[in-house]
């Protein structure tokens, strides 16, 4: 059984101080507390900075003494991390985990793989082997994809949401929401319709 | 005595040569160790492998024994030991060992284990209430615990942990639940966190604990029988030997599949996959058939001419596989180039060809010799039969175990012939020691090696012949005659399987530069019967004093080796030089030895020179 209490008091000490430490979790879907969703920008002087980088984070029921299942759901180019499903190889998620540890340390352990990853112990080895041959084409790439896929589209989000109004969506709601899928316009769209 | 005589020499020879082994001042301090271990008289053979069947109830007690004395001399408690040992795989010498190199300190924090004397003070500094920063709730003093380490956490937080660990198969490194901590959680505590929640758990908690003297112990390990006899076997010296568990199970420590000596693990293993992989008869195939051109379908030449006909009436080429056709039928051959002469094919083929037969060379002696194993071991009913009839028959000959004996002498040394077989295919073959020798040496060595190996043979199947022979109808001079020849037979068989050992381990094995090949050394007696393990104190007591005498031993080896190699398992092969050479060298010694140790009969297969002493 999720020992609930503990989890609640994680999430309000995580979210108390989210503009410093840059991590943040928040409830997937309504009330489950096993299933929560996490964001962590990523670290300045790297190539991810100015991303936003949402993971999927799983409880298990013997949470916290078994650590918690995490993904990246935004797509990352990163060694550790797989570039085809986000998988993310860290210790402390496997056989280091301690239940001293937290929700809010993991999001920041993974904040601390991103500026310094460990290609010689990869996950993704195709990114793993341009981290070590060919760096700078690897920075480019992780830029990219950091580009492409990790930031919120703030330019133009009044666009969207104007293209969403004019579909007959009230203007709050779209707002809302486009925020709420970092502003992808058609998951937005998705969303909207499906309730 | 004709046959005696005819093998007199090749002891003499091999002697030198085994000295050369540990040509060391510390020789004497060897010898003086053997020597007095075989007065002891509780060592079963000289080859350093003392085995012990420990069941459910002696496992404790088996535990309890090297609990001890790490207790003792660390000035441990029970728990704090068994941290030790766990970490350390059971391995008391290394522990000693480590002792010396890395001081207490090093040993203890590598393992995991961390004394606090002050507990008790530091217990009660903890303001009330305390915060648990596991659940953080507010929990008074009373309700946590700390451990070894000086962690604190609330008892529901360490009880929930335990409990997932002991789930997960961990419970014997359950770790502090600090991160980076690397302390090993007391074990009363844990027992009696978890028992007050979950009775079963913590059973199950102690049983993890007590199997891990198996699980985690290079010297135990489970008998391989199935189903289950729920015995294992502990190894004392050197773990490279066959055992008989008392279920009756006979296998090799090792490797834990059949008893195979004299082939070593790797040959064996390599042996029996070979025997059930098909590779062999895709060979057969290769060099024997073709595949027709038109449905695939692989053909054998029967005889005749090179035009061959597919059972699905294709016709084509028997030389180069081509079908008959317009252009390439048997009356016209235009474009019929299968004369050019192809090298590479040929030669695939013809290498296919010399190794199956090389392969079958040995498989089918192999496999002679464990069929008549088997064959035999349906007549000992039979011969068993004849020997009732024979003790009561109106004679002066009572005594018939000669029978028994030569008997199994012939179980035994079928059975170490028929092994001989896979290793000299491997020995002597390219499959695993390709540039271990010169084409030279190696024609040297094999003959050297099937000359006693043949010389075996034949003696082997005399003994046969003897056995066989219906004595029951004998007169009771006919039956002196013939038990002489078994009695004589069986000696000579005997001395005859240790010369091969001899030359199997210091002339093939010990001069492998590549790679080390252990394998079990030869028993007269077949595998040793493990024993049961005893439980009470007092016997405890006198084995653990003999465990350290033997311990002495293999460091002995080592010291003697530091100069030379490093190679520990050159180490084990001359351990059994050392031992191989007492054997030899004093025999007296040794029939010593064997009619004090636990032999349940008298052998009569014993040398000659030894029985009359006797």
């Amino acid at each position: 059984m999720l020992d609930t209490t503990r989890v609640q008091k994680e999430l309000v000490e995580c979210n108390r101080d989210t503009a410093i430490s840059g991590v943040s979790i928040d409830l997937h879907d309504g009330a489950n507390l096993t299933h929560l969703c996490g964001s962590i920008s990523g670290p300045l002087g790297t190539p991810y900075e100015g991303g936003t980088f949402i993971i999927d984070i799983q409880l298990p029921s013997d949470y916290p003494f078994e650590p918690p299942k995490m993904q990246f759901i935004t797509r990352v180019w990163h060694p550790n991390i797989s570039s085809q499903n986000g998988a993310i190889c860290l210790d402390i998620l496997k056989d280091q985990w301690s239940p001293a540890l937290t929700l809010k340390t993991a999001l920041l352990s993974l904040q601390a793989l991103l500026s310094a990853p460990a290609p010689d112990d990869p996950q993704d080895a195709v990114v793993a082997q341009q981290y070590l041959r060919d760096y700078q084409k690897f920075v480019g790439t992780a830029r990219h994809w950091t580009d492409t896929f990790a930031k919120i589209a703030t330019v133009g989000i009044d666009e969207k949401v104007s293209k969403l109004v004019e579909m007959g969506f009230p203007e709050e709601l779209a707002r809302s929401v486009l925020e709420a899928v970092k502003g992808d316009e058609n998951a937005a769209l998705e969303k909207l319709c499906s309730g | 005595m004709a046959d005696d005589e005819d093998f007199p020499s090749s002891s003499d020879v091999e002697e030198p040569e085994v000295g050369d082994c540990y040509l060391s001042d510390h020789e004497d301090d060897i010898a003086e160790n053997v020597l007095q271990d075989l007065e002891d008289g509780r060592q079963e053979d000289c080859n350093w492998s003392v085995t012990s069947v420990i069941t459910k109830e002696s496992l404790l007690a088996a535990q309890k024994e090297d609990l001890r004395k790490i207790m003792e001399l660390l000035a441990l408690s029970e728990q704090h030991a068994r941290t030790l040992l766990i970490h350390y795989r059971w391995d008391v010498e290394r522990i000693f060992e480590l002792l010396e190199e890395k001081g207490k300190d090093r040993l203890f924090s590598e393992a995991g284990l961390t004394m606090s004397e002050n507990k008790v003070i530091v217990l009660s500094s903890y303001s009330d209430p305390f915060t648990c920063s596991i659940c953080f709730e507010d929990v008074s003093p009373v309700a946590i615990t700390e451990m070894d380490c000086g962690h604190c956490y609330c008892n529901n937080c360490w009880t929930g942990y335990f409990i997932v660990k002991i789930n997960d198969g961990q419970s014997r490194r359950i770790r502090c639940m600090t991160p980076r901590c690397n302390a090993v959680c007391d074990e009363a505590v844990v027992r009696s966190l978890v028992n007050a929640r979950h009775p079963d758990i913590a059973d199950r908690f102690e049983r993890f604990l007590l199997e891990s003297y198996i699980e985690d112990n290079n010297k135990v390990k489970w008998c391989p029988s199935v189903p289950h006899c729920g015995n294992a076997i502990r190894v004392l010296g050197d773990i490279y030997c066959e055992v008989e568990c008392t279920c009756g199970m006979q296998f090799c420590f090792n490797c834990l599949s059949e008893a195979h000596s004299p082939c070593s693990c790797i040959m064996w293993e390599q042996w029996t996959k070979k025997c059930h992989d098909e590779s062999e008869t895709v060979n057969w195939i290769t060099v024997n058939t073709k595949p027709c051109p038109k449905c695939h379908k692989l053909v054998e030449k029967n005889g005749g001419c090179n035009l061959v006909a597919c059972i699905c009436g294709q016709a084509f080429c028997w030389l180069c596989g081509g079908a008959t056709g317009r252009d390439h039928t048997w009356s016209t051959i235009t474009g019929h180039s299968c004369g050019r002469f192809k090298e590479d094919q040929t030669k695939l083929i013809e290498c296919a060809r010399r190794d199956l037969y090389r392969y079958m060379h040995y498989h089918n002696r192999y496999k002679a010799h464990t069929d008549s194993l088997k064959q035999e071991s349906n007549l000992k009913e039979t011969i068993q039969g004849k020997i009732v009839i024979s003790e009561n028959k109106e004679s002066r000959i009572k005594d018939y175990s000669w029978v028994n004996n030569g008997l199994n002498r012939l179980f035994r040394s079928r059975r170490v012939l028929s092994y001989s077989y896979p290793f000299a295919f491997y020995m002597f073959g390219d499959e695993l020691f390709k540039d271990e020798m010169t084409s030279q040496e190696r024609d040297l060595k094999q003959n050297l090696f099937e000359d006693q190996q043949q010389q075996l043979e034949s003696n082997v199947e005399k003994l046969s012949m003897f056995l066989e022979k219906d004595f029951q109808d004998f007169s009771d001079e006919d039956v002196m005659e013939n038990m002489k020849h078994v009695i004589n037979l069986s000696s000579v068989i005997d001395r005859l399987c240790k010369q091969m050992y001899q030359c199997i381990e210091n002339d093939l094995l010990y001069p492998l530069q590549r790679a080390t090949h252990n394998i079990a050394p030869y028993k007269s007696k077949g595998p040793e019967k493990a024993s049961e393990l005893s439980v009470c104190w007092v016997s405890n007591q006198a084995r653990s004093t003999k465990t350290t005498k033997m311990d002495v031993l293999p460091n002995h080896i080592s010291a003697v080796n530091a100069s030379g190699t490093t190679l520990s398992a050159k180490r084990t092969r001359q351990f059994h030089a050392a031992s191989s050479s007492d054997e030899s060298g004093s025999s007296r010694k040794l029939s010593k030895n064997e009619s004090i140790g636990s032999a349940p009969l008298f052998d009569l297969n014993m040398p000659a020179e030894v029985i009359d002493k006797s």
